[in-house]
């Protein structure tokens, strides 16, 4: 029992130290940012225009007061209507691909070439296309989402352990009871995990589009404060950014945990 | 022997006879669609048209001259966020106390995606090649960052054992045990660092740039010369995987004693 006791209050000290200089590197960050700011307010070269800490969360707060619930919720909507609409359709195909071997071999090197083209370079004709609306942003998000959960998809669905299928072969399963007890739940974990993956590339395309293509959305606001030269609005953005997608990152995880609770050390050392 | 040989080859065969029936059928749908809709150049312009432009592209000088300084601008962010990330995940790897203090900060400033620092670093460098450079170096350096020292991190604990037996030190020991432990999954995460590092560099030219590949196919679109951009998005996912067969020949290269 001793030897549990003084176990708990190491631990527990190792916690407090971790938080203390924790701490610490939070402060000295931002001690080094302060500095800066004053050692460059005077003109130092070219990164003359850097705002201390207290103009950035005035900014902040402004915003907040005034178009971020809008332009987050427009921005989000993107985001979700894409990533939703990319997982679905990757795992519908990936499950055809995976599983038929004559169209996995006929389509998925076309898959594998398209690949390398990020969904960044797709911006451009996607505007071509659909104009600078709603449309053009969540096919953007919806492409690069599905090329990333496509072949974690069609992994899942062709490779079934082939135990398991000999296993079902015994057990005297039809097709269509494998296909619901063993094929899709394969492919639906790897899915999921693609679907992670996958939530900051979509989340990275929603910025780019909305910057280059800007009509509303968080994105659309950075980029009309940028052309203002109002750098604390424009950091004050980009914290919006980082911390939405922080969030949707963590919303994910709990998400995660609570379908495939075997799977949680796998994915916290793959993400 | 001779007939498992035979066989692959004559799978491999099979395969690239698959594939081409496969670039074969979506060339005809993206065909058919055109003549179906009657659609104008301007929205989805033949194969063939993409083609064409694209030869046009490679024999203007203009071209190579956007290729080279999108390279260029890739490839020293690349080097210099490549370095310093994997220094940096190697000092946060091997000193708890560093990790402590770190962490909440690189925790914090990973989750701003390096897009969102475009419209600062033009703000900041202009539409110049320093812009890019620290982009791309940003980007690159998180993404080695973390998987340096989390690489480092699921190290077999007996080779440390081991080298602490040998007499090394604890510099020795990061530099010679755990580095060269961790080297195929540092190296598997360079590939990925180079992907990321060059989209970035083509989304940071789409915003403020005066030369580049980004610049040259949103130039191409505005024009509403679909063809070219087109052309401009094949060449750019072409020099992407280039890029990442590049850095995946030399990381085999480097770990050859294996």
């Amino acid at each position: 029992m001793g030897g549990l006791g003084s176990q708990l209050r190491g631990r527990v000290r190792a916690h407090a130290l971790s938080g203390l200089l924790g701490c610490a590197g939070v402060l000295l960050a931002i001690g080094v940012w302060v500095l800066l700011s004053r050692l460059l307010a005077g003109g130092g070269g070219v990164i003359n225009r850097l705002p201390g800490p207290l103009p950035v969360l005035q900014k902040l707060l402004e915003y907040a007061s005034q178009d971020l619930l809008q332009d987050l919720r427009f921005s989000l909507r993107v985001f979700v209507v894409g990533w939703l609409l990319a997982v679905v359709c990757a795992t519908g195909v990936g499950l055809l691909l995976g599983r038929v071997r004559v169209l996995g071999d006929v389509f998925l090197p076309m898959v594998e070439a398209i690949r390398p083209v990020s969904s960044i370079a797709w911006v451009p004709l996607s505007i071509v296309w659909f104009g600078f609306g709603f449309t053009s942003k969540a096919f953007l998000v919806g492409l690069g989402v599905f090329l990333v959960v496509i072949v974690y998809a069609v992994d899942g669905a062709s490779r079934v352990p082939a135990d398991l299928s000999r296993t079902a072969a015994m057990l005297g399963m039809n097709a269509r009871q494998r296909f619901v007890n063993l094929i899709l739940p394969s492919t639906l974990s790897e899915v999921l995990i693609g679907a992670r993956v996958s939530l900051m590339a979509g989340w990275g395309t929603v910025i780019v589009a909305e910057l280059v293509a800007a009509d509303a959305g968080l994105g659309a606001h950075l980029i009309s404060v940028q052309q203002s030269y109002n750098v604390p609005a424009v950091i004050a953005t980009m914290i919006c950014f980082g911390a939405t997608g922080f969030i949707m990152n963590q919303l994910f995880s709990l998400i995660e945990a609570r379908l495939l609770p075997w799977r949680a050390g796998i994915l916290e050392s793959r993400a | 022997m001779i007939g498992a040989e035979e066989g692959r080859r004559r799978d491999v065969r099979k395969r690239l006879l698959l594939g081409l029936g496969g670039v074969l059928v979506i060339a005809a749908l993206w065909q058919g669609t055109i003549f179906a809709y009657e659609l104008p150049l301007v929205v989805l312009p033949s194969p063939w048209r993409v083609i064409e432009a694209l030869l046009t592209l490679v024999r203007t000088s203009a071209f190579w001259k956007d290729v080279g300084v999108s390279l260029m601008e890739f490839a020293g962010g690349y080097l210099i966020g490549g370095v310093l990330g994997i220094a940096a995940g190697l000092l946060l790897a091997e000193s708890r106390s560093a990790r402590m203090t770190a962490t909440p900060v690189v925790e914090a400033l990973r989750f701003v995606v390096p897009f969102a620092w475009i419209p600062l670093t033009v703000l900041w460098f202009g539409t110049s090649y320093l812009g890019k450079l620290v982009l791309v170096a940003y980007a690159v350096f998180f993404v080695m960052l973390v998987s340096t020292a989390r690489s480092i991190g699921q190290v077999e604990p007996t080779l440390s054992r081991v080298g602490t037996m040998l007499g090394m030190g604890r510099w020795q020991l990061a530099m010679r045990v755990h580095l060269r432990a961790a080297a195929p999954s540092i190296a598997s995460a360079a590939r990925a660092a180079a992907a990321i590092g060059w989209i970035a560099v083509v989304a940071a030219e789409y915003v403020g740039a005066s030369a580049g590949l980004g610049l040259m196919i949103t130039n191409a679109a505005t024009s509403l010369a679909t063809p070219v951009v087109i052309a401009g998005m094949i060449v750019i996912g072409g020099v992407g995987a280039a890029v990442s067969a590049v850095v995946r020949w030399l990381s085999r290269a480097w770990l050859d004693y294996r």
